[in-house]
C-alpha cells in the first residue's frame, strides 16, 4: 500500500517536470534582465559590463508627471474591467440557465462567445468604426438632430469605451466557467427550495449565488492577479494622443519609452515598479479573499 | 430548421469578420506601397539587358571574391508584395542569385520583419541584446547612434575609401560633407548613410484643380485663399455631403514633421506653419546666435489659433487625428486639399486616379500674406547600413559592394520583382535628382534631347535613362510651351510609369521651377545626450497639447502653460545642449 503510494506521487512529479523547467526556462531564468533597471545599460558592455547607476532610474520614473498619470488609468481601467468581468457574465450566465430551451441557448452561447476568438486588432477597427465620426452611434445621434461627437477622441469616455468595448468581447466566454458552475450545482437543492414554496427569484437568491460564491472569489482573486494588466493589445489599437491623458496605461507607456524610445533601462525599471506593485496587490487581495469568502488557493 | 439557423448565423458572423479583416489590413497594405514609393523611385523601371559586369569586375568597388562570402543579414519584407516568381525567396531570388554570380556574394537571411513597426521593434530588441547580423537597414538614426555608441559597429572609414565606387562617391559629395558627417559617430564612419532627394522634404499642397475649375476659382495662394476654396468645396458638396476641405494627419500621422522626422511628412499642416514663418519642431537660430526650439515660438502659437479657427468651422477633417488613414479619404476623393511631398500625389494616391479619371491633382507652393515662399529642408537621409563589429574584414567589404552594385545597377534589374528584396537595400540618390528629372524629361517631351544621350555607364543619376525611353509613351501634352500638365495629358495603361512621372512632373514642379525665398535648416537633426532620456516625455507632452490645441480641447492659452511645463520638465536642458553643439560648430 505504501510503496504503491510513493509510486503515484513519483508519476505526479514527472508530469510536473516539463512544466517546472519551462518555467525555470521561460520564467526564471530571464529574471536575471531585471538587474538592467539599476544600470546605464548599453547592449555592447552587456549586462555584466554596463555602468550600476542605482535606484536613478525609479528616481527619474517618480519625477514624470506621466507616471503618476499612468498609474491611474491603469488602476482605474482594470479595476472596471475585473468588477464588469465578474457582473456581466454573472448575470448573463444567470438569465441564460433560466432557459429551458437547450438549442436556443446554445446558439445564444455560441454567438456571444464568438467575439472571444477576434484579435484586437481588428476589433479595434470595428470599434472604430462603430464610435467614428461617421460610424453607427453618430448616425443615430443624428436621427434625433444631435451633433456628431468625435468619441474616439474624448478623454472623458476614453475609459468607459475600453471597459466597455472589452466587456462586450469577452463576456460570453467568461460566462462558460459560470454555467459550467450552474451546472455542478445539486439540482435537489432546487427541489427542496421548490417544496418550501420559493419562486424563481427566492431560488436564484439563497441557493444559486451561495453555491456560485466559491467561482465568484475564485475568479475575482485571479482578475487582481492582473490588476496592472489593463490590456496592452486593446488600448494600443484604440489609442491616440488625444486620451493619452485618460487612456494611457502602464503596458503602452513601457512600450514606447522602452521599444520606440530605446531607452531599455528606463523601461525595464518601469516594468520591475509594475511588477512589484501587482505582487503587493495580488498579496492584499489574497489575504482578503481567505479573511471574507474562506477562500486559499494554497 | 435549427441547425440551419445556426449555419447562417455563422455565415454572417464569418461575412463579418472577413470584412472587418479586409478593412483591417486595406491600412497597411496602402501605406506600404506608399512607404516603398516614398523612398524609392524606381519601382517600375522595365527590364532592359539581363546585367552589366564585365567593363570594370577589375577594380576594388566590383571586384569578385574568389570565394564565396557568407553575409548575414536581417531584412524587412514587405508582407503584401506578391511579385517574388514561385519558389524564390529573401534568401534565393534574381537579386541574391545576381550577386552570388558575379560577385561571390552569399546572402543569408538571418530574420526578416514586417516593414515598420515589426521591423523596427526587431531592430531595437537586436541592439539590445547586442546580437547584430553582420548587415541591417536600420530607419531612425537614433538606432545608428545607439549601436555605435554601444561599440557594436564596424568602423568602415578606411574600407569605404577604398572600396566605395566613384559613384557612391560622387553622390556622397553632392550633399557637400553632409551625409558623411551623418554617417559617422566621433568623426569615425559606422555606417552607410542613406541620401534622398531634397524634395522629400519640401512640403506643398496638392488639390484638386478640376473642382477649382467647376467653380470657377482661381488656384489659392495664401492661407486665407485656402481657406477660402476650401469653404467653397464643403459649400458646394462637391464630393456629396461628406466632403472634406482639408485632410490633416491621421492616427498615427503627425501634424508637422520634426528635426527627427524632417521627411515624408504627408498630410501634415507643414505648408500652413512654413507661411506663417513658423517651424515647430526644429531648433532655430532666432538671429543672435541663440537657439530656440520652433514649437515655442509666437508665431506657432499664431498658426494652432489659425488651425484651431478652421477646424471650428469645419474647414479641416473633423476627425483628424483619430482617423484610421487620411490615405483612404484622399483615395475615396472626397477631399479637396492636403499637404504632402511632392510623391503623394501620383505614387501616393493612385488609387484617387483609378477611383475617378478626371481627378487633376496639383501641387503648388502656400506663400505666406507678403508673398514669400518658406521651405523647411530635411536632414540628408534617415536610415543606415550597419555592419556589425564582429563582421569579418571580407563581409565588411562585400556590404560595401553591394551598395556600390544597387546604385550602379539599379536601373537596370528587372524590377517586376520588387526592388525592396535585392538584400540591405539602403537608397542613395543625388539630393538633386528629382529636379534634374524634370528638366530632362521636359527637354525630351519637347524633343530637344534624345533618349540615347542619357545612356551612360556610372551616372549617378540613374533611373534618368530608363525614364527618358519610357516618357513619350505615358505623357502626352496638349501644350509644349505650358509646363502644367493635366491629368488628360497622361496615358495611365502602364499605372507604374504613369504614378512615376505624375509625382515628377506635377509633384515636383514647384521645387523644381520655383526658387524658395527662404530654406529653413534645423540647427540639429539628431539628440543630444539629455534627450534621449527625456525627448519621448517631452514629446507626449507636444503631440498632446498640439492635437487639443487643434482641436478645441484646450484654450489657445494653454500654450503658455505648455511652454511653461516643457522648459521646466527637461527642455530647457537640452536647449543649453544644443546651443553647446550649435556653438562648437561655429
Amino acid at each position: 500500500m505504501k510503496g504503491k503510494r510513493g509510486n503515484v506521487e513519483k508519476h505526479y512529479y514527472l508530469m510536473v517536470l516539463p512544466g517546472l523547467v519551462w518555467l525555470f526556462l521561460f520564467s526564471i531564468v530571464p529574471m536575471v534582465g531585471i538587474v538592467m533597471a539599476f544600470q546605464d545599460y548599453n547592449p555592447g558592455l552587456g549586462i555584466f559590463g554596463s555602468e550600476w547607476i542605482g535606484l536613478e532610474n525609479f528616481r527619474y520614473l517618480m519625477q514624470l508627471d506621466d507616471s503618476k498619470q499612468v498609474i491611474i488609468n491603469t488602476l482605474i481601467i482594470s479595476s472596471g474591467k475585473i468588477v464588469l468581468n465578474l457582473l456581466i457574465p454573472l448575470i448573463f450566465a444567470l438569465l441564460l440557465n433560466e432557459v429551458t430551451q437547450l438549442q436556443y441557448k446554445k446558439l445564444v452561447q455560441t454567438i456571444v462567445y464568438l467575439p472571444h476568438f477576434i484579435s484586437w486588432v481588428i476589433m479595434a477597427s470595428i470599434v472604430i468604426n462603430i464610435f467614428g465620426y461617421r460610424g453607427a452611434i453618430n448616425t443615430i445621434r443624428g436621427w434625433f438632430g444631435l451633433e456628431p461627437r468625435l468619441f474616439m477622441a474624448d478623454p472623458s469616455i476614453f475609459r468607459q469605451l475600453v471597459i466597455g468595448t472589452d466587456v462586450w468581447k469577452s463576456f460570453g466566454f467568461n460566462a462558460v466557467i459560470f454555467l459550467a458552475a450552474l451546472t455542478s450545482i445539486n439540482p435537489n437543492l432546487y427541489e427542496a427550495a421548490t417544496i418550501d414554496g420559493t419562486n424563481r427569484w427566492q431560488r436564484t437568491w439563497y441557493v444559486t449565488l451561495p453555491e456560485l460564491k466559491s467561482t465568484i472569489v475564485l475568479l475575482g482573486v485571479l482578475g487582481l492577479g492582473n490588476i496592472l494588466n489593463a490590456g496592452f493589445d486593446q488600448v494600443y489599437n484604440l489609442y491616440n494622443p488625444l486620451v493619452y491623458s485618460t487612456g494611457d496605461i502602464l503596458d503602452t507607456w513601457i512600450y514606447r519609452l522602452g521599444l520606440t524610445n530605446l531607452q531599455f533601462s528606463l523601461a525595464t525599471a518601469a516594468g520591475l515598479f509594475k511588477s512589484v506593485v501587482s505582487f503587493v496587490l495580488i498579496t492584499i487581495s489574497y489575504v482578503l479573499a481567505y479573511k471574507f469568502a474562506d477562500y486559499k488557493i494554497f | 430548421m435549427i441547425k440551419k439557423l445556426i449555419a447562417v448565423v455563422l455565415v454572417c458572423m464569418l461575412a463579418l469578420v472577413s470584412v472587418a479583416c479586409s478593412s483591417g489590413s486595406k491600412t497597411p497594405s496602402s501605406d506600404a506601397n506608399e512607404n516603398t514609393s516614398s523612398n524609392n523611385e524606381s519601382e517600375s523601371t522595365p527590364s532592359e539587358n539581363g546585367s552589366s559586369e564585365g567593363e570594370s569586375s577589375g577594380e576594388p568597388a566590383f571586384m569578385k571574391f574568389p570565394k564565396p562570402v557568407d553575409v548575414h543579414i536581417g531584412m524587412s519584407v514587405s508582407p503584401v508584395d506578391k511579385t517574388l516568381p514561385p519558389g524564390d525567396s529573401a534568401q534565393d531570388n534574381q537579386y541574391t542569385r545576381y550577386l552570388r554570380e558575379n560577385f561571390n556574394i552569399n546572402v543569408i537571411v538571418d530574420w526578416t520583419a514586417a516593414e515598420g513597426e515589426n521591423y523596427n521593434q526587431k531592430v531595437s530588441l537586436a541592439i539590445a541584446s547586442g546580437d547584430l547580423p553582420d548587415g541591417l537597414v536600420v530607419n531612425d538614426r537614433t538606432y545608428m547612434v545607439r549601436a555605435a555608441k554601444s561599440g557594436l559597429l564596424y568602423d568602415i572609414t578606411d574600407l569605404f575609401e577604398k572600396y566605395a565606387s566613384k559613384q557612391v562617391k560622387d553622390i556622397m559629395a553632392s550633399t557637400q560633407g553632409r551625409a558623411m558627417e551623418n554617417a559617422s559617430y566621433n568623426g569615425r564612419m559606422v555606417s552607410l548613410p542613406n541620401i534622398t532627394v531634397d524634395t522629400d522634404g519640401i512640403y506643398v499642397m496638392m488639390i484638386r484643380k478640376d473642382w477649382l475649375d467647376k467653380l470657377n476659382l482661381p488656384v489659392p495662394k495664401t492661407l486665407s485663399d485656402i481657406e477660402k476654396t476650401a469653404k467653397a468645396f464643403i459649400e458646394n458638396k462637391m464630393a456629396g455631403d461628406n466632403t472634406i476641405g482639408i485632410i490633416g494627419p491621421d492616427k498615427n500621422g503627425h501634424p508637422y514633421s520634426t528635426f527627427l522626422l524632417s521627411s515624408n511628412n504627408r498630410f501634415g499642416f507643414d505648408p500652413v506653419f512654413q507661411a506663417m514663418d513658423a517651424y515647430p519642431g526644429y531648433w532655430l537660430d532666432d538671429g543672435t546666435g541663440k537657439v530656440v526650439y520652433g514649437t515655442l515660438t509666437e508665431n506657432t502659437k499664431k498658426t494652432l489659433e489659425l488651425l484651431a479657427r478652421w477646424y471650428k468651422e469645419g474647414i479641416i477633417d473633423p476627425e483628424l487625428g483619430t482617423r484610421d488613414s487620411s490615405a483612404e479619404v484622399v483615395n475615396a476623393n472626397q477631399a479637396g486639399i492636403f499637404f504632402g511631398p511632392w510623391w503623394s500625389i501620383g505614387y501616393g494616391n493612385g488609387d484617387s486616379f483609378k477611383n475617378d479619371p478626371n481627378a487633376n491633382w496639383q501641387a503648388y507652393p502656400v506663400y505666406s500674406d507678403d508673398g514669400k515662399w518658406n521651405v523647411r529642408m530635411k536632414t540628408v537621409g534617415t536610415s543606415y547600413t550597419l555592419i556589425s563589429k564582429k563582421a569579418s574584414e571580407d563581409v565588411a567589404k562585400a556590404i560595401i559592394i553591394m551598395n556600390n552594385v544597387l546604385v550602379r545597377d539599379e536601373g537596370i534589374f528587372d524590377t517586376s520583382v520588387a526592388i525592396g528584396w535585392y538584400p540591405l537595400r539602403n537608397v542613395m540618390a543625388p539630393a538633386d535628382e528629382c529636379e534634374y528629372e524634370y528638366r530632362e524629361l521636359w527637354k525630351i517631351l519637347r524633343g530637344q534631347a534624345d533618349p540615347e544621350d542619357y545612356n551612360i555607364p556610372g551616372n549617378p543619376y540613374k533611373l534618368i535613362y530608363a525614364d527618358a525611353k519610357a516618357i513619350r509613351n505615358v505623357v502626352k501634352p496638349a501644350d509644349l510651351n505650358n509646363e502644367v500638365l493635366n491629368i488628360q495629358d497622361f496615358d495611365k495603361s502602364d499605372f507604374g510609369k504613369f504614378q512615376r512621372f505624375y509625382s515628377l512632373l506635377i509633384g515636383n514642379r514647384p521645387y523644381a521651377t520655383i526658387t524658395p525665398d527662404k530654406k529653413v535648416y534645423s540647427v540639429t537633426y539628431n539628440q543630444t545626450e539629455t534627450m534621449e532620456r527625456k525627448w519621448a516625455n517631452l514629446q507626449k507632452l507636444e503631440d498632446e497639447t498640439i492635437l487639443k490645441i487643434i482641436l478645441g480641447q484646450e484654450p489657445i492659452s494653454s500654450f503658455d502653460k505648455f511652454v511653461e511645463k516643457w522648459k521646466a520638465q527637461g527642455g530647457d536642458e537640452i536647449t543649453a545642449e544644443v546651443q553647446a553643439e550649435y556653438d562648437k560648430k561655429k
